[in-house]
C-alpha cells in the first residue's frame, strides 16, 4: 500500500497489526487459550480496568484500541508477575514501540482521506516491524 | 566514511537534558507540593512503575519523556534502581486529568468582600502546582486523592490567612477524552 501511495492506509494496517499482536501477547501471557474468542465485556474491559489499577494512563475514548496502553499493560503485567518481567531494555523498547505507533495511529484512521508522509510511514513501520520480529519474546 | 547500520532497538531515545536535570533535583528534594508530582508504584516483584505529572512535558514526545525519567532516576538513584523501573510515563496535568488520574480539584470561589484578591489566589495556586496549560488565567489544581487535595487546601489557607471559605474541593467523574497526542501530524497533500 505504501509503495502504491496509499500511505495512510499502510499506517492503518501496520497499527492494526500492532494492536492485535500486543493483545495476543497479553492474553497469551495471562493464560487465555489461543483459539478462544475474546469479547469486550469478558476480556477487553477487565484488561483495561487492570491496566488502570496498575497505574497506566488509559483514556476512555478508544480505550480498546489504545496501542500505547496495550504495550504498557503487557510490560507492567509481566513486571508484576514473578519471573515474568522483560529485561529493562526490552521493556523500554516495547513501550517505545507503543508510544511511536500511538503518535500517528488511531483506529479511526480508516476514515481519513489525507495522505501521510513517507517518514510517518517509516516511523510506524519501524516500530511495528520491531514488535513483529520479537513476537516470540513478547 | 564509516557506514554503521543501527536497528530500531539500538537507537536509544534521547533524554531532554534540561528537564532531566530539573527532575534529578526534584527527586532529591522530595518536595511536598508543586510540580512535578511523582508517583511510584511498586509491585511484589520489586519492579516499579513511575508516573511524572508535569506541565513541562508539554510538546515533548512520549518516548523522550520516558527516556528523561529513566535518565533522571539513574542519576538521582543508581543504575540498579533505574533498572527496577519497568514503566516510566510522563504526563502533563491536562493529560493525566483526561486519563482519569486527577479527579479531585480545588476550585477558588472568590467573592466581592473576600480578604484576598484574585491575583493573590492565582499566585498561591501556581506555587502549589496548579496547571496553566489549558488557560493561563485560570490555573487548575488537580489531585489524585481527596487527602492530597485536603492537604493542599490547608497549605493554601496557611499562605492566605482568612481564605478558608474560598477553597472548595470538587470530585469529578472520570472524563472520556483522549489525551496527550496532538492531532494527526499527517498533512493533506495535493
Amino acid at each position: 500500500m505504501a509503495i502504491a501511495g496509499q500511505r495512510t492506509g499502510a499506517i492503518y494496517l501496520w497499527g492494526y497489526a500492532a494492536e492485535m499482536l500486543l493483545k495476543a501477547a497479553y492474553f497469551t501471557f495471562i493464560g487465555v487459550p489461543k483459539l478462544r474468542s475474546l469479547t469486550f465485556p469478558q476480556d477487553i474491559q477487565p484488561a483495561i480496568a487492570r491496566g488502570r489499577v496498575l497505574g497506566i494512563a488509559w483514556p476512555a475514548q478508544g480505550a480498546g484500541h489504545n496501542v500505547r496502553a496495550w504495550a504498557e499493560l503487557l510490560v507492567i503485567v509481566r513486571a508484576a508477575t514473578p519471573g515474568g518481567a522483560f529485561s529493562a531494555r526490552f521493556g523500554v523498547q516495547v513501550q517505545r514501540c507503543g508510544q511511536r505507533i500511538s503518535e500517528l495511529w488511531r483506529e479511526t484512521l480508516r476514515y481519513h482521506k489525507n495522505v501521510a508522509y513517507e517518514h510517518e510511514v517509516d516511523h510506524v513501520r519501524g516500530a511495528v516491524s520491531w514488535l513483529l520480529s520479537h513476537e516470540q519474546s513478547l | 566514511m564509516p557506514r554503521k547500520k543501527l536497528s530500531n532497538e539500538d537507537q536509544p531515545s534521547k533524554a531532554n537534558c534540561d528537564l532531566a536535570e530539573t527532575l534529578v533535583k526534584e527527586l532529591k528534594r522530595d518536595n511536598e507540593w508543586g510540580q512535578p508530582t511523582i508517583y511510584e508504584q511498586q509491585y511484589v516483584t520489586g519492579k516499579l512503575s513511575v508516573i511524572v505529572i508535569w506541565d513541562a512535558w508539554d510538546h515533548v514526545p512520549l518516548e523522550e519523556r520516558t527516556a528523561t525519567i529513566l535518565h533522571a532516576y539513574e542519576v538521582a538513584e543508581d543504575i540498579e534502581y533505574r533498572n527496577r523501573i519497568a514503566l516510566a510515563n510522563g504526563l502533563t496535568v491536562p493529560e493525566a486529568h483526561a486519563a482519569g488520574m486527577l479527579n479531585y480539584r480545588i476550585i477558588p470561589a472568590v467573592r466581592a468582600g473576600d480578604p484576598v484578591t484574585e491575583e493573590q489566589v492565582r499566585a498561591v495556586m501556581c506555587v502549589q502546582g496548579a496547571s496553566t496549560l489549558l488557560d493561563p488565567n485560570h490555573p487548575q489544581l488537580r489531585f489524585r486523592s481527596k487527602e492530597d487535595a485536603e492537604a493542599c487546601r490547608r497549605r493554601l489557607i496557611e499562605r492566605l490567612p482568612g481564605s478558608d471559605a474560598i477553597w472548595l474541593i470538587d470530585r469529578e467523574s472520570q472524563r472520556a477524552d483522549s489525551f496527550g497526542l496532538q492531532e494527526m501530524a499527517m498533512t493533506a497533500e495535493p
